[in-house]
């Protein structure tokens, strides 16, 4: 891997020439209306929110740095929340349309995460998803480090670091003046010939500067995160399953409103349906994605529903990413971004509740 | 041109067989035949209504002509009734795993139905049929609600008239022309003329039943590992991606249909 010195001025030269080749997304910082309670840890803990907007719609000075996630989760660019699946008796060929590849700007370490579970469930199987496959492999990912993290943020509670090592095209690392510019695949290299003006070699004094302010990060979250105790990932999928009839599920979810924002806002989250959207020309099958938590996910013809009741719903939830996941990609399908925690009405939070499963496993009270 | 995986195959419907009052059997005609292992299923569609899982009845050997044996219990199914001859519908897959018949070799397989549940099983008759060489015997045992519930009753005494081959039906409550056996179809399992210590157990039928007959499979003395049986699900997209039909560590519609009680005897709810 190659890393270079951008100068901040030079980084909307580097999204101009980006944009010739892709549509591409970069983050543009919202003040949120709505917050969730103070963190009682005292970090000054940032609060504002962002979000992946197309460069061609954005001001040039409405693009931030985002210094953690943003709001919406990244696999909403590799499936969409309702699209169009295939249309029937047609040829298919047809009417396939070319979509622009994306490039995605300010992607972080957990959503870099979320897209390894993401590939396994759309490219692994029996057969690749056609359209996951050919937006994946036409996207550019353009990583970046996180100098700050929010309340909800407990990535490093799974041993997620809130910078990137792999799986990006280009990664963005905020140093000084400038940025360092790690270029990591091939396709990323050939862009960058044609931006050699704009790059310097990065000297040892940046990539050490850059070290020192991982590490600074890294032991802030830790200690927020001391809070929290989540338990560590190498238990999850014990705890979930010794805890099947405990009654924290029922407990956790009487707050519930079933809104299934959980659902839609988490990105490891893939679970979809498909429906036919009555028409009186050609019949369209549609993938609206689909969520746990609704109680109709699991309902089969004549009324049967293997998970009536909204605890059942919980702990599929959990099951799902804690037991089926560990099981067949040897890993959690939760990346720790939080997202989950901050949308929730009803303050149910992840973290709370495989704190609550590890204690009444490990810690019963005397 | 790339393959759309959730693309339908457009197919005839050539002939509607009616079993019983709430169940038919669909003979479809794909073009250029369709293949099939005997266990798989296929999502079937009806244009604009939606699609559904099915397990194949008919012949796996025979791919020119394809056959459905469908109750109608939900949206897509009361459309699937409604249909006629010479209409169509779609098509996908086949999908998940079936039934691995070199495994049945120098067995005695006994195989126990209920309701509607008797249509995968029919397309393994034919495939045990076909290969009945390779096994000790193959015994059926079938439960149906009632007489008029029964489904395939013409070609079922032709079954008990094969050599190694012994059948027997009951229902849960008879009727006055009705001179057979009388009681759920755990009643009828204890005296099935098997080795049960070299008997396989194949169970397809309504939850509530493939519980029950896996419990009295186990107290005959069958192993887990020698219970074969076909999970229902809700099986949206039949390629392990859609998420709805999660057992446990598996996906029906992937690891399955068809599991050992071995598979999923430690996961709990298996019959919700």
């Amino acid at each position: 891997m190659e890393t270079y010195f951008l100068k901040n001025d030079d980084l909307v030269k580097f999204y101009e020439h980006l944009a010739g080749d892709y549509d591409l997304y970069v983050p543009v910082r919202e003040k949120s209306p709505v917050k969730r309670g103070e963190c009682t840890c005292k970090a000054g803990l940032p609060t504002d929110d962002y979000f992946l907007k197309k460069f061609s719609q954005v001001r040039k000075e409405d693009i931030a740095f985002n210094d953690y996630r943003a709001v919406e989760p990244t696999r909403a660019f590799f499936t969409h929340y309702k699209e169009e699946a295939c249309e029937y008796f047609e040829d298919a060929g047809a009417k396939e349309k070319i979509e622009r590849p994306v490039a995605l700007c300010g992607i972080k370490n957990c959503d870099l995460f979320s897209l390894k579970v993401q590939d396994f469930v759309f490219l692994g199987g029996n057969e690749a998803d056609p359209l996951y496959k050919s937006r994946r492999d036409g996207a550019l990912i353009i990583s970046s480090d996180c100098p700050h993290f929010k309340e909800v943020c407990f990535c490093r509670a799974f041993d997620i670091n809130p910078y990137p090592a792999e799986a990006f095209d280009f990664n963005l690392s905020p140093l000084n003046n400038g940025y360092l510019l790690d270029i990591a695949t091939q396709k990323a290299k050939l862009i960058a010939v044609s931006l050699k003006k704009l790059l310097v070699p990065a000297t040892l004094g940046q990539l050490s500067g850059r070290r020192a302010k991982r590490e600074s990060v890294n032991m802030r979250m830790d200690e927020h995160l001391s809070q929290y105790k989540i338990p560590k990932k190498e238990i999850l999928q014990d705890i979930v399953l010794s805890g099947y009839n405990s009654g924290i599920w029922q407990e956790e979810m009487r707050t519930c409103v079933e809104c299934n924002a959980c659902v839609y806002m988490c990105d490891t989250c893939h679970c979809f349906l498909l429906s036919d959207a009555s028409s009186s020309g050609s019949v369209k099958r549609l993938r609206l994605w689909d969520g746990c938590l609704l109680k109709n996910f699991t309902k089969v013809a004549g009324g049967a529903n293997a998970l009536k009741m909204r605890y059942m719903r919980l702990r599929n939830r959990y099951l799902k990413k804690f037991d089926f996941f560990v099981s067949n990609l040897g890993y959690q399908a939760c990346c720790g971004c939080g997202r989950c925690i901050e949308v929730c009405p009803g303050k149910i939070d992840i973290r709370r509740i495989l704190r609550k499963l590890y204690e009444e496993k490990y810690l019963p009270a005397a | 041109m790339k393959k759309n995986i959730y693309q339908p195959l457009k197919t005839v419907i050539e002939e509607i067989i009616e079993e019983t009052p709430a169940i038919k059997t669909f003979r479809l005609k794909p073009e250029g035949g369709f293949k099939f292992a005997t266990g798989q299923f296929i999502e079937m569609a009806v244009p604009g209504i939606g699609e559904a899982p099915f397990t194949p009845s008919s012949d796996p050997g025979i791919s020119e002509k394809l056959e459905l044996t469908i109750m109608n219990v939900g949206e897509v199914t009361a459309k699937l009734h409604s249909l006629r001859p010479g209409e169509v519908v779609g098509i996908r897959g086949p999908y998940g795993r079936g039934y691995p018949l070199d495994k049945f070799k120098g067995k005695d397989i006994l195989i126990v139905g209920g309701g509607v549940g008797l249509a995968p099983l029919r397309s393994l008759l034919f495939s045990l049929f076909a290969t009945i060489g390779n096994y000790n015997k193959v015994v059926l045992r079938y439960g149906s609600r009632s007489p008029k519930d029964i489904v395939y009753k013409t070609i079922i005494p032709e079954w008990a008239k094969r050599d190694k081959v012994d059948v027997l039906v009951s229902v849960d409550i008879g009727d006055p022309g009705w001179q057979g056996n009388v009681g759920l179809v755990t009643t009828i399992l204890g005296n099935a003329p098997v080795d049960f210590t070299n008997t396989l157990g194949i169970v397809c039928g309504p939850p509530i039943m493939m519980k029950f007959v896996t419990l009295k499979l186990l107290d005959l003395g069958i192993k887990p590992a020698d219970i074969y049986l076909s999970m229902e699900k809700s099986m949206s997209c039949g390629l392990g991606k859609c998420g709805h039909c999660r057992i446990g560590k598996y996906y029906a519609c992937k690891d399955g249909p068809v599991f050992t009680y071995e598979q999923l005897k430690d996961i709990h709810d298996i019959w919700d």
